[in-house]
């Protein structure tokens, strides 16, 4: 079976549909204005929620900073956590940002390259937050309960304690990376998919050449054939 | 032009070429559900690019370029969440049963085509509608001669897989 012969068969069956499609206008149009305002508003509010979060975390790490700026048993897990929180905000921002000026107006090859890109940041951003979230858990337990209670954790627990929470966290995220390698190996998939594809896409983009026998096969060909 | 005037100018648009949004719907999803939903998704990706249409271009190929991008993309979407789908009993696209009426050859066509990864199923449509190697070059972001060889490729594993008659 040819291609070219299977074309013709095509078309004739694409005059056809025609007739068999009918177009829901009135759906149409409630698709295209609702959706269309339903999907800008849950990314604004994606963007303000988090926005508002990450800031309002930031400020006040920054004001317990200032306030115990004379303390670095108490300053130092303040600012790694406050460092955390303006990495977390600019990524979050980067991300909506790359996805706004994503326009489909543009070639599959482009676009569908920004998409995978914005995906593998999307992952590498998740990732991040939870290696965060295990190494950073001691320095939070810390600066909450000072800021909140004015309680000292360093006080309450020995050294010995708090040094050993933190190796828990190391040993905690060794021990998951581990386990998730042994045990699950589809947890990589999605971080594989993407560069996985992105792959693809750049072998796509690039120029074949041609084989003796396709050189010999080509054409010039015109829709009007 | 008035909001009224453009969205009725782009859905007479929409409807003159609502057998792209079927092909394109067909090719990527199985599952009928899905198929209305990627279909709301490109149209109102349309809606949003509507304003930047270069009348310079024909409408088809510009509708090819969105519908295919986001289809892809839909394709690609590692879990469905839950989307806004308006409606549960009304369809986009209301279609009379045409695939009992298919031809055997375009039958094997949709069957080939499926079994394609989204960037060659986005050629083999493409040039199956009829495009020449520079539209799909430029719907596709390649060179033209890189979209002729992996045409001369596509043809080659139809070839192949389906064998000859």
């Amino acid at each position: 079976m040819e291609l070219d012969e299977l074309k013709g068969k095509w078309a004739e069956h694409d005059r056809k549909l025609d007739l068999s499609i009918r177009l829901n206008r009135q759906l149409m149009l409630e698709t295209y204005t609702k959706r269309a305002k339903f999907a800008l508003w849950r990314l604004a509010a994606v963007l303000a929620l988090g926005s508002i979060t990450l800031l309002a975390v930031i400020v006040w790490l920054g004001a317990f900073t200032a306030k115990y700026w004379a303390t670095p048993k108490f300053t130092i897990p303040a600012i790694l956590l406050d460092l955390a929180a303006i990495a977390a905000l600019v990524a979050l921002n980067a991300q909506i940002g790359m996805a706004l000026k994503i326009d489909y107006n543009q070639p599959i090859a482009a676009i569908q390259k920004r998409l995978e890109k914005l995906r593998l940041f999307r992952i590498r951003y998740i990732q991040a937050i939870l290696v965060s979230a295990a190494l950073l858990w001691m320095p939070s337990f810390i600066v909450a309960l000072k800021g909140f209670f004015d309680a000292d954790v360093y006080r309450l627990f020995a050294t010995a304690w708090i040094v050993t929470n933190v190796a828990f966290g190391f040993a905690v995220l060794v021990l998951g990376i581990w386990l998730s390698k042994k045990y699950l190996p589809g947890a990589g998939y999605n971080l594989n998919a993407a560069t996985g594809f992105l792959a693809t896409l750049a072998e796509f983009e690039q120029d074949a050449s041609y084989s003796s026998q396709e050189r010999s096969s080509m054409r010039a060909y015109s829709p009007e054939e | 032009m008035t909001t009224a005037a453009v969205q009725d100018r782009f859905q007479t648009l929409v409807e003159e070429h609502k057998k792209i949004l079927y092909k394109v719907c067909n090719s990527y999803c199985k599952n009928p559900g899905d198929r209305d939903d990627l279909a709301q998704e490109i149209i109102v990706q349309l809606w949003r690019s509507f304003g930047a249409f270069d009348q310079r271009v024909r409408f088809s190929t510009w509708m090819y370029r969105i519908a295919l991008n986001v289809a892809i993309s839909f394709y690609r979407r590692e879990s469905v969440r839950s989307r806004h789908v308006i409606s549960g009993d009304e369809h986009l696209l209301e279609v009379a049963d045409e695939t009992a009426s298919r031809p055997e050859e375009v039958r094997v066509l949709y069957q080939w085509i499926e079994r394609l990864d989204p960037l060659n199923k986005a050629l083999a449509l493409l040039y199956l509608d009829g495009n020449n190697y520079q539209e799909i070059a430029d719907v596709l972001g390649i060179s033209e001669t890189n979209a002729a060889t992996k045409i001369s490729r596509l043809k080659q594993t139809l070839r192949q897989e389906v064998g000859a008659k």
